[in-house]
């Protein structure tokens, strides 16, 4: 194999692979990128048995072939060589030659038969979005997600389509955070996956603000997508995810309206005397109006009130204060509404004007 | 075959199985017999390592003449008379079974003679067969000998050890003995070699001088003394110090009314209450006389007697964790951990350098501080044994010293970044500033804990799948989970939902921590795994929140510290049971540099 190309040329799809290439490896071939390259194009791809991100630009290639080599120790010598340097990658025997000006590195390689690559995913659906309204759902959802829970299917986030919508939900066991979107056009049937959690936080990197389409292949074991000059590969977790329908709250009347960025900042405010380790917080609330409180084990005390809108009867309601403040960072419109039952059921925290979003808290008995 | 009732000599021979497994049970049988007939001093001589010889002389009551040959029958004894006695036993045997499974397996030869009677007599049986007793020129008491072990039975004579090692069973069974019945003389001879001696011990000097020959005199300068009473059981000994802990087991002395035991109740107790005191993987030593009145408890559960049954085990076993806790849980100030002569390259002299800090610490300065009261669970645990009571040794004044600083001195500096320097009266303390601080964060963390914990309930029950036994034990506790902060119900038959948890440990995996406290609540320590599953979470915490090394810490920062550790409790040990300050007395610095000599 050999090619020629600049700097900025080789080191693009180096950067966008390297995420998902971990440090540590047992494996050795996984600390290493599949370089491939023929008809003037190089692929770079890099995998941790679980994502797999390929990445191509063009460019010279004189000798076509493939090989892998070491990603960190890649990326580091395109980095340090100058701007705009053109630089040459030459296989000679088990070794591969980097030349740029008059700077020479001589890198190990592994043969790219042993590299592990994901091949057809057998897609079942396609799934089509505007790029923009993907993120939202992921934003809106990723962090209910647990982590490493002994319930592995929680570790990830469930995307459900039907009709002419996706639906995202992830929980940890404690909250749920559910997000609805609409497709470009209507798939047949109805498919459940659950992309693991290093997927999910590598496709939000990825995605972008632009309204251009994405199309996100559903297969059995597997999801991938093209955002721009990346292809996005997941292994799915095989599990069932839990009935979230049965979660979400149906008759909770005590609603509050409220302003969201008030709520939040007094949320914050009271948040700093709750316990360091669960975060727990009493809203005490009565008609228009809502007291918060919060002690520790030092014994020290916060309360703080907000005007809210509120008719229903007097109600007392423990909460892990992380859980809210999430769900309220991702809400985007200026009023909330909280919807409660009973101090010991669960709470429903929407945008006042529905956004496709729904987030369910459970209640913490202080 | 058909059935037919078995030859007596072959029943003999069966019974002696569980009873007689290698000369050690034979030494333990006899001596036994001598305790109960009020022996005072015991010889055990033996020869081949017990193989071709036992021989146990006391100088008891002795049996009559008349009684001999009944002594060698089966169900036979002098110990208990009635099915009453059965539910109360007081001494040490009351099966009748140790003599004549004895006589059935080796030569045996019984000679006796009671106070007052004008001469002795002797017995002699040959497996099983017994000869006409006739004279002998037995002293007051007993003598017991038996020759050749399993001489009729080669098969079981195989299973026996090398000579060494049946002797090393046979000196640590009387190492216990002597442990355990101060009140007693013993002494074992090996081919005339004596191996242990150990004379009367009936002052509290002369006490110490036995422990300290058999468990060390290291456990001994250390030893924290326990001494409490509780209605109508009682729990005396010495418990080692921490760092003094081991990597094996074989320092653990347990006594149930004089009686040694390996019950798993007591072990367990013990254990926790060595928790998070012992650096990872440690063994505690101690030695601990359990004295309970002995209608509360059921010796006659294992062949041997070493497992018992209390009739009320989890008071027991709240007892005895309560009380080993606490007598652990003196501050810093009290028990002072001193550096071996050794660490510090120090040739030990005569006077153990450890005596100057154990001499003003243990139960001389204890009054200084205030006992440490029991550690705040998940819920208080006040039976009806009511609070023990602490009985320690009444208070000399605190050591005067002009300066208003407590025992562990007056910071002067900080070496390194890591260790606090401070004088104290005794000489220089040696601080390790962070393990000091993560100590008393977590002691002040876990009283904080204390009291109705916070609950976060689930989206969805955990449902958990378990055997019949569990659900039932879950059951007889349901009121206990809910104290501790869970909402567990029962689903079905064999299927439990926990719907709450304590929010302390909502992050952790809940489905085996439920499991083992379900597995564990029939042995009486449910409890304690919910609390310990709540420590450790606490202890990590502490861990972090603990000042590191590097940081640099001013002369009032250092001299508050040392004041926090003086009023924690544990304070001797971080929670992973490193230590964390140590003491340079003035002798022993005096020796570095060989100043008055």
């Amino acid at each position: 194999m050999k090619l020629t190309a600049t700097r900025e040329e080789i080191l693009g799809p180096v950067q966008n692979v390297i995420g998902v290439v971990e440090r540590r490896q047992t494996m050795p071939v996984l600390s290493n990128v599949l370089l491939s390259a023929k008809d003037n194009r190089l692929s770079v791809t890099g995998t941790d048995l679980e994502v797999e991100l390929v990445s191509e630009a063009t460019l010279t290639v004189s000798a076509p072939g493939e090989v892998t080599v070491p990603g960190r120790k890649l990326l580091d010598i395109l980095r340090a060589i100058p701007e705009g340097t053109n630089v040459t990658l030459t296989t000679e025997g088990e070794r591969i030659v980097v030349r740029a000006g008059r700077s020479r590195f001589t890198l190990s390689t592994l043969p790219a038969a042993e590299f592990p690559l994901v091949e057809d995913i057998q897609a079942m659906q396609v799934l089509k979005l505007p790029q923009k309204a993907f993120r939202t759902l992921i934003d809106k959802t990723h962090f209910s997600m647990a982590q490493q829970d002994v319930r592995y299917y929680l570790n990830g986030l469930m995307l459900e389509s039907e009709g002419g919508r996706v639906r995202a939900v992830a929980t940890d066991g404690h909250r749920l955070a559910m997000c609805e979107a609409a497709l470009n056009e209507r798939v047949t049937g109805k498919q459940q996956v659950i992309v693991p959690r290093k997927g999910v936080l590598e496709l939000h990197r990825m995605l972008g603000d632009g309204e251009g389409e994405v199309e996100f292949a559903l297969g059995t074991n597997h999801v991938r997508c093209q955002i721009g000059d990346i292809r996005f590969t997941s292994k799915l977790i095989d599990g069932k995810f839990p009935e979230y329908s049965r979660v979400i709250p149906a008759n909770a009347n005590r609603i509050i309206d409220a302003d969201r960025e008030t709520l939040r900042q007094s949320l914050h405010r009271t948040a700093i005397l709750s316990n360091e380790k669960y975060r727990g917080i009493r809203l005490s609330i009565k008609p228009n109006q809502l007291t918060l409180q919060a002690h520790n084990p030092e014994q020290e005390e916060a309360e703080d009130q907000i005007e809210v809108v509120y008719a229903g009867e007097e109600i007392e309601i423990g909460f892990n204060v992380t859980y809210l403040l999430e769900a309220l960072s991702v809400i985007e419109t200026s009023r909330v509404n909280i919807a409660l039952t009973d101090s010991n059921s669960s709470c429903l925290v929407t945008a006042a004007e529905a956004d496709g979003a729904k987030y369910v808290v459970m209640p913490m008995r202080l | 075959m058909p059935i037919r009732l078995l030859p007596s000599a072959l029943v003999d021979q069966i019974a002696a199985g569980e009873v007689v497994e290698r000369p050690a049970s034979l030494v333990k049988e006899l001596v036994e017999n001598s305790l109960d007939a009020g022996a005072r001093r015991i010889e055990v001589d033996c020869e081949a390592g017990g193989m071709s010889l036992v021989r146990v002389l006391d100088d008891g009551h002795g049996i009559p003449e008349d009684e001999l040959p009944l002594a060698v029958q089966r169900h036979a004894t002098s110990k208990i008379s009635t099915a009453l006695d059965l539910a109360a036993i007081r001494s040490m045997g009351f099966r009748g079974e140790a003599l004549p499974s004895i006589g059935s397996v080796a030569r045996l030869r019984i000679a006796s003679r009671v106070v007052g009677a004008a001469r002795g007599a002797e017995l002699r049986i040959d497996g099983g067969e017994m000869q006409p007793t006739a004279p002998s020129a037995q002293p007051q008491g007993t003598l017991v000998e038996v020759r050749d072990l399993f001489f009729n039975l080669p098969a079981r004579r195989k299973f026996l050890r090398a000579e060494a090692t049946e002797l090393g069973h046979i000196a640590r069974l009387v190492e216990r003995f002597a442990l355990a019945r101060f009140d007693v003389a013993f002494r074992l001879r090996h081919g005339g070699r004596v191996l242990i001696d150990a004379p009367l011990a009936d002052t509290p000097i002369l006490q110490r001088t036995r422990i300290a020959s058999i468990m060390g005199e290291a456990f001994m300068d250390g030893a924290l003394p326990i001494d409490r009473e509780a209605g109508r059981v009682s729990l005396r000994g010495w418990l080692g110090q921490p760092q003094a802990a081991r990597a094996t087991s074989d320092q653990q002395f347990a006594y149930v009314n004089g009686r040694a035991v390996r019950d798993r109740l007591l072990a367990n107790a013990i254990r926790l209450g060595y928790r998070d005191v012992l650096y990872h993987g440690r063994q505690p030593a101690y030695l601990l006389h359990l004295d309970i009145e002995p209608e509360w408890v059921d010796v006659n559960a294992h062949p041997q007697k070493l497992e018992l049954r209390f009739r009320d085990g989890r008071q027991v076993h709240d007892f005895v964790f309560r009380a080993v806790h606490d007598a652990l849980g003196v501050g810093a100030g009290v028990a002072a951990p001193t550096a071996s002569p050794a660490a510090l390259g120090v040739a030990a002299s005569g006077a153990t350098p450890g005596d100057s800090g154990t001499a003003q610490s243990g139960t001389t300065q204890s009054g200084a501080f205030e006992f440490a009261t029991a550690a705040p669970g998940f819920w208080p645990s006040a039976g009806p044994l009511g609070v023990p009571a602490v009985r320690d040794g009444a208070a000399p004044p605190p050591l005067g010293m002009g300066v208003s600083a407590g025992s562990l001195g007056v910071a002067v500096a900080q070496l390194h970044g890591v260790y606090i320097l401070a004088q104290s009266e005794a000489g220089l303390v040696l601080v390790d500033a962070h393990a000091a601080h993560e100590r008393v964060l977590y002691e002040r963390m876990k009283r904080g804990f204390g009291g109705r914990p916070a609950v976060q309930r689930l989206l969805e029950p955990l449902v958990i799948e378990t055997a019949a036994h569990e659900t039932e034990a879950f059951e007889g506790h349901a009121a206990e989970f809910a104290a501790a902060g869970f909402d567990l119900s029962v689903l079905a038959p064999g299927r439990l939902a926990l719907r709450a948890v304590p929010a302390l440990l909502a992050q952790t995996d809940l489905e085996p921590l439920v499991r083992q406290v379900l597995g564990d609540l029939r042995e009486e320590r449910g409890e304690h795994h919910l609390e310990a599953a709540a420590h450790v979470l606490l202890g990590n915490i502490a861990c972090r929140a603990a000042i590191r090394a590097n940081r640099r810490l001013t002369l009032p920062e250092m001299n508050a510290l040392l004041r926090d550790m003086e009023t924690t409790e544990r304070a001797g040990q971080c929670n992973h049971g490193r230590p964390t300050w140590t003491l340079l007395t003035l002798a022993q610095l005096d020796q570095l540099f060989l100043r008055g000599r």
